[in-house]
C-alpha cells in the first residue's frame, strides 16, 4: 500500500522520514503497512480529513466525563490531568506476542524465586552469583521481612515489565516494575473508549481482549489466602485520594468489588489484620497495597508514616494475613541488580532469556565507571534506586551544565547510577500537530502487566505508553506523556 | 461497611443537600424581589441570617447586595458553604468510593462538577438567574432521581439517606425561624398582599407552595406554613418526613443491633414532631421550638457519627 494522506494534512512519507533510524512499527522502510498493520493503515487512510482529530476529540471528552485522571506531583493548580490518549492502535501481531507472553512470565518467575531465595536461604549469594552486598547493602533490601514466605511464594503477584523495541524490531526489558506498578486501569478504559470510536475496525479485527484483569488479579490474590483459607477477604490499600495512581486504586476495587483502604482504616490486633466497619472489626486475609515499603508500618519501617499500619510486619510473620506485592519486593527491580537479571534466569530456571535486556553497565566497577564517564553523553544514567522516570539524564539531549552535574553526582556515589546506551525506542504513527491535524511518528514502549498466584497469568498487550513531544524519548505519564490503545491479534 | 466510607457517603449527602439548599434561597429571594419592592434597603442581607454567615460573609464584602450575596452562595470559593464549594465538597467524598454508589451517579456528579468549575462571578449575570438555577435544579433532580432508581437499599443508600434527611430538617428549621422572625411583626402588613407573597417566597424555597395549595387552597396562614413545614407526615421536605425516613434509615444500619445513642437521639427528635402541632408551638414559642429541633439535629448528628464514622 502506498503512503497517502492519513487524516489531513502531511503525508505519511513525510512524516516517516523526519525520524530515520528507529523503526516504525505500522510501515516498513518503502512505506508500505507492515502485514499485521495493513488494515489499521487502511482504515485510517480512507479517513475523511479531520476525522481522526475528531475522534480525539470525543475519547478525551468520555475520559474526562468518566472522571478518569491522574495526580501529578508538584502540581498544586489542577492537581487532577487526564492522561493524554492517541486514537491510533498499536498493533501486536499473535506470533511476538505468544514468545513475549513465554519471555514475560520467565522473568517473573526468575524475579520471583530471586526474592524467595534472599529473603530466604540466600543461595545465589552463596554461591556468588550476585554480590552480596549489592544486596544486602541496598536500601530496597529489607531486613525486616527476612524469612517471611507468602503463600505459593508468590512474592511477585503483580509485574509491570517494560519493553522497548530496538531499531531492529527486537523486544527488550528496559526495566521491572515490581513494587506497585501502575498503569493497568488506564489500558482497560483505553480498550472502553476504543470500542466507542473505533467499533468497526475492532469488529474486524480480532482483538484479544482485556476486560478480564480484574477478575484475573482478583484470583490471583485469592490464592494467596493464608493457610489455604477458601473464603479470604481482599481489600486495596491506597495512600489516598493525592496519590498519582489513585484513579487506579478506585477502578480496582470498583472492578473486583472489594473495599479500599487507606491506613487508618486498618488495625492489627493479635497478631491479625482487621478494617474498621461500621459494625466493628473486619478481619482482612489478603491485602493488595499500593503503598511503598516504607511506609507500610511504622514500628518495622518509618516511624512517621500514617499510611500503613503499625504491627502489620508481625501479622505477616504471623502468617495471619499477606500483603501483595510482598514488602522488599524494590530489590529485584533496583536498577542495578537489573544487570544481573539473565544469570537469575539461567541460575533459577536452567533456561536462557527469551527476552534480551537493554545492555546495562554497573558504575560501581571503577573501570566500568570511567569508560562511562568518558563518553556520558552517549549514554543514558539511571538512579538506581528512583522510578518514574525520576533522575534520569539522557545524555545526547543533555547540556553541558547537566551533564557536568551528573557527573559530579556519579564521581559522589558511583554504586547509585546505572548506564545504558541511549535505545533507539521504536515509533509509531501518532495524532500530532497543532489541534492534531497531523499524523507523525512518536516513540512509544509498551509495560504488559504480568500476575503470579497459583499460576501466572499474562494480560494481552499491555499499556503502550506514547512521547507526545517531538523526538522525545520520555514516556512517564508523570513527564507529560500519553498513552495508546495496544491490540494482540488472535492468531 | 468501613466506617471511613460511611462518613464520606454521610458528608456527600450533606453536601448536595445543602448545595440545593442554597440554591432554591437564592433563585427564590430573587423573583421574589422581582415581585414585591422590597422594604428593607438590602433585601438580600436576611439569607445571611437564614444560614448564620453574617460574619464570614462581612468579613470579606462590603455591603450585601444582590451581587455580592449572589456571589457568596453561589460561585465563592473561599466559602466552604457556597454552592460550588459544597458541590467540589460532595464530588471529593464521592471519589474515593465509586465501587459504593453507581456509575451513573458518579457521572452525573462528575458532569456538575465539570460543569461547576466553568463557573465565575459573572456566570449569572451571562446566563440570567432563571436558566441558571433551572438548570442546577435539574442537575441535582437528576442525581436524587438516579440514587433512587440505580442503587440498592443497602448500607450505602442508608448512609446517603441519613444525610440527606438530617441536613433538610435542619434547614428547614433555620429557614422557618429566621422568617418567621424577619416577616412577623408587622402588624399592619399581617394578612396583606405582601404578607402573603413573602409567606410564598418561604414555601417555595421549600419546593412547598404547590404542596400547600393542594392541603390548604390559597390563604396562606402562618400556622399552615408551620403545619406543612413541620409536622406534615407526606410532604417530603417538611421536618417531620426527614426525620422519619432519616429514623427508618438509622434503624436498619443499626440491624437489630440493640439500643443505640443515634437511635435515642433520633427518637427523641422523632417523638418532638410528632406530638407537636402549630397551633401550640407558636402559642408556646416557635422560635423556642425551633431552636430545641436545630439542637437536636445537631445531637443526632454527633451521636451518628461517633457510633457509625469516626475512625480513630
Amino acid at each position: 500500500m502506498d503512503a497517502q494522506h492519513v487524516g489531513s494534512g502531511m503525508p505519511v512519507t513525510q512524516a516517516l522520514t523526519a525520524l530515520e533510524r528507529p523503526m516504525n512499527e505500522m510501515f516498513d522502510d518503502e512505506g508500505r503497512a507492515r502485514p499485521e498493520c495493513a488494515r489499521v493503515a487502511n482504515y485510517l487512510l480512507a479517513m475523511e480529513a479531520g476525522r481522526l482529530a475528531e475522534l480525539s476529540e470525543q475519547a478525551h471528552r468520555m475520559f474526562l466525563r468518566m472522571g478518569v485522571t491522574f495526580n501529578v506531583y508538584g502540581n498544586e493548580s489542577g492537581a487532577e490531568r487526564i492522561f493524554p490518549f492517541d486514537p491510533v492502535p498499536r498493533i501486536i501481531s499473535g506470533d511476538v506476542w505468544a514468545n513475549l507472553e513465554a519471555g514475560l512470565i520467565q522473568r517473573v518467575r526468575a524475579l520471583n524465586a530471586f526474592l524467595a531465595d534472599v529473603y530466604g536461604p540466600g543461595e545465589i549469594l552463596k554461591d556468588d552469583v550476585i554480590p552480596r552486598d549489592l544486596i544486602v547493602g541496598s536500601p530496597q533490601f529489607r531486613h525486616a521481612v527476612v524469612g517471611i514466605r507468602p503463600p505459593h511464594d508468590s512474592f511477585v503477584t503483580v509485574a509491570g515489565i517494560d519493553l522497548v523495541r530496538a531499531a531492529d524490531g527486537r523486544f527488550q526489558i528496559l526495566e521491572d516494575n515490581v513494587r506497585t506498578p501502575s498503569g493497568v486501569s488506564y489500558l482497560i478504559e483505553n480498550r472502553v473508549i476504543m470500542t466507542r470510536i473505533m467499533p468497526e475496525l475492532m469488529r474486524a479485527l480480532k482483538v484479544r481482549s482485556v476486560e478480564h484483569y480484574p477478575a484475573d488479579l482478583l484470583a490471583s490474590l485469592r490464592e494467596l489466602a493464608p493457610g489455604g483459607g477458601s473464603d479470604p477477604t481482599v481489600a486495596i490499600l491506597t495512600p489516598g485520594p493525592f496519590n498519582s495512581a489513585f484513579f487506579e486504586h478506585v477502578f480496582l476495587s470498583q472492578q473486583m468489588g472489594v473495599e479500599l483502604v487507606e491506613g487508618q482504616d486498618l488495625a492489627c490486633v493479635d497478631h491479625k489484620l482487621f478494617m474498621k466497619t461500621v459494625h466493628g472489626l473486619k478481619r482482612i486475609h489478603v491485602l493488595y497495597r499500593r503503598v511503598d515499603d516504607d511506609f507500610m508500618d511504622p514500628v518495622a519501617f518509618r516511624p512517621d508514616s500514617l499510611l500503613g499500619s503499625p504491627g502489620l510486619t508481625a501479622v505477616l510473620r504471623a502468617g495471619n494475613a499477606v500483603v501483595a506485592n510482598a514488602i522488599g519486593t524494590g530489590i529485584a527491580d533496583d536498577k542495578a541488580v537489573f544487570a544481573y537479571t539473565p544469570k537469575m534466569i539461567k541460575y533459577y530456571l536452567g533456561e536462557e532469556p527469551i527476552i534480551p535486556i537493554v545492555e546495562t553497565h554497573l558504575l560501581r566497577d571503577p573501570e566500568v565507571c570511567a569508560m562511562v564517564l568518558k563518553d556520558l553523553d552517549r549514554y543514558v544514567v539511571k538512579p538506581t534506586g528512583a522510578s518514574g522516570g525520576y533522575g534520569v539524564v539522557i545524555g545526547p539531549r543533555a547540556d553541558e551544565a547537566e551533564l557536568e552535574e551528573t557527573r559530579r553526582r556519579i564521581e559522589r556515589d558511583p554504586a547509585g547510577f546505572i548506564a545504558q546506551p541511549v535505545v533507539q525506542l521504536s515509533v509509531h504513527p501518532t495524532l500530532a500537530g497543532a489541534g492534531g491535524a497531523t499524523l507523525a511518528p512518536r516513540h512509544v514502549d509498551l509495560r504488559p502487566f504480568v500476575l503470579l498466584g497459583a499460576k501466572p497469568r499474562v494480560l494481552p498487550g499491555g499499556l503502550t505508553r506514547v512521547a507526545l513531544r517531538e523526538g522525545s524519548l520520555i514516556v512517564n505519564s508523570s513527564q507529560g506523556g500519553g498513552s495508546k490503545d495496544t491490540w494482540v491479534l488472535e492468531n | 461497611m468501613l466506617r471511613r466510607v460511611a462518613g464520606h457517603l454521610y458528608w456527600a449527602a450533606r453536601y448536595l443537600e445543602r448545595a440545593q439548599w442554597r440554591a432554591r434561597l437564592v433563585d427564590v429571594n430573587y423573583h421574589l424581589i422581582l415581585e414585591v419592592p422590597p422594604r428593607a434597603a438590602d433585601p438580600w442581607e436576611p439569607l445571611l441570617g437564614i444560614t448564620g454567615e453574617r460574619e464570614p460573609f462581612a468579613q470579606r464584602y462590603a455591603r450585601a447586595d444582590e451581587a455580592s450575596v449572589a456571589n457568596f452562595f453561589t460561585f465563592d470559593r473561599d466559602n466552604p458553604s457556597s454552592i460550588g464549594s459544597c458541590i467540589e465538597a460532595a464530588r471529593t467524598n464521592l471519589s474515593s468510593l465509586r465501587h459504593m454508589i453507581s456509575s451513573e451517579m458518579w457521572l452525573e456528579m462528575n458532569e456538575l462538577y465539570l460543569e461547576s468549575r466553568e463557573w465565575t462571578p459573572d456566570t449569572l449575570a451571562r446566563m440570567g438567574f432563571s436558566a441558571f438555577f433551572t438548570q442546577l435544579r435539574n442537575h441535582f433532580y437528576a442525581i436524587t432521581g438516579i440514587v433512587r432508581s440505580t442503587m440498592p437499599r443497602d448500607m450505602s443508600y442508608d448512609f446517603l439517606e441519613i444525610g440527606t434527611m438530617l441536613e433538610r430538617a435542619d434547614n428547614v428549621a433555620r429557614l422557618l425561624d429566621v422568617k418567621y422572625h424577619y416577616l412577623m411583626p408587622r402588624p399592619g402588613d399581617i394578612g396583606g398582599p405582601a404578607d402573603n407573597r413573602q409567606w410564598a417566597a418561604v414555601l417555595r424555597s421549600a419546593s412547598a407552595l404547590e404542596a400547600f395549595r393542594k392541603l390548604y387552597g390559597n390563604s396562606i396562614r402562618l400556622d399552615r406554613v408551620v403545619e406543612i413545614l413541620l409536622f406534615d407526615p407526606n410532604f417530603p421536605r417538611s421536618a417531620r418526613f426527614s426525620v422519619e425516613r432519616l429514623s427508618a434509615a438509622l434503624d436498619r444500619v443499626a440491624a437489630g443491633g440493640g439500643v443505640s445513642a443515634p437511635a435515642l437521639a433520633s427518637d427523641r427528635l422523632l417523638s418532638m414532631l410528632r406530638t407537636s402541632g402549630a397551633g401550640d408551638v407558636i402559642v408556646t414559642g416557635l422560635h423556642e421550638y425551633l431552636l430545641a429541633v436545630e439542637r437536636e439535629c445537631a445531637a443526632l448528628s454527633d451521636a451518628a457519627y461517633a457510633e457509625y464514622m469516626t475512625v480513630d
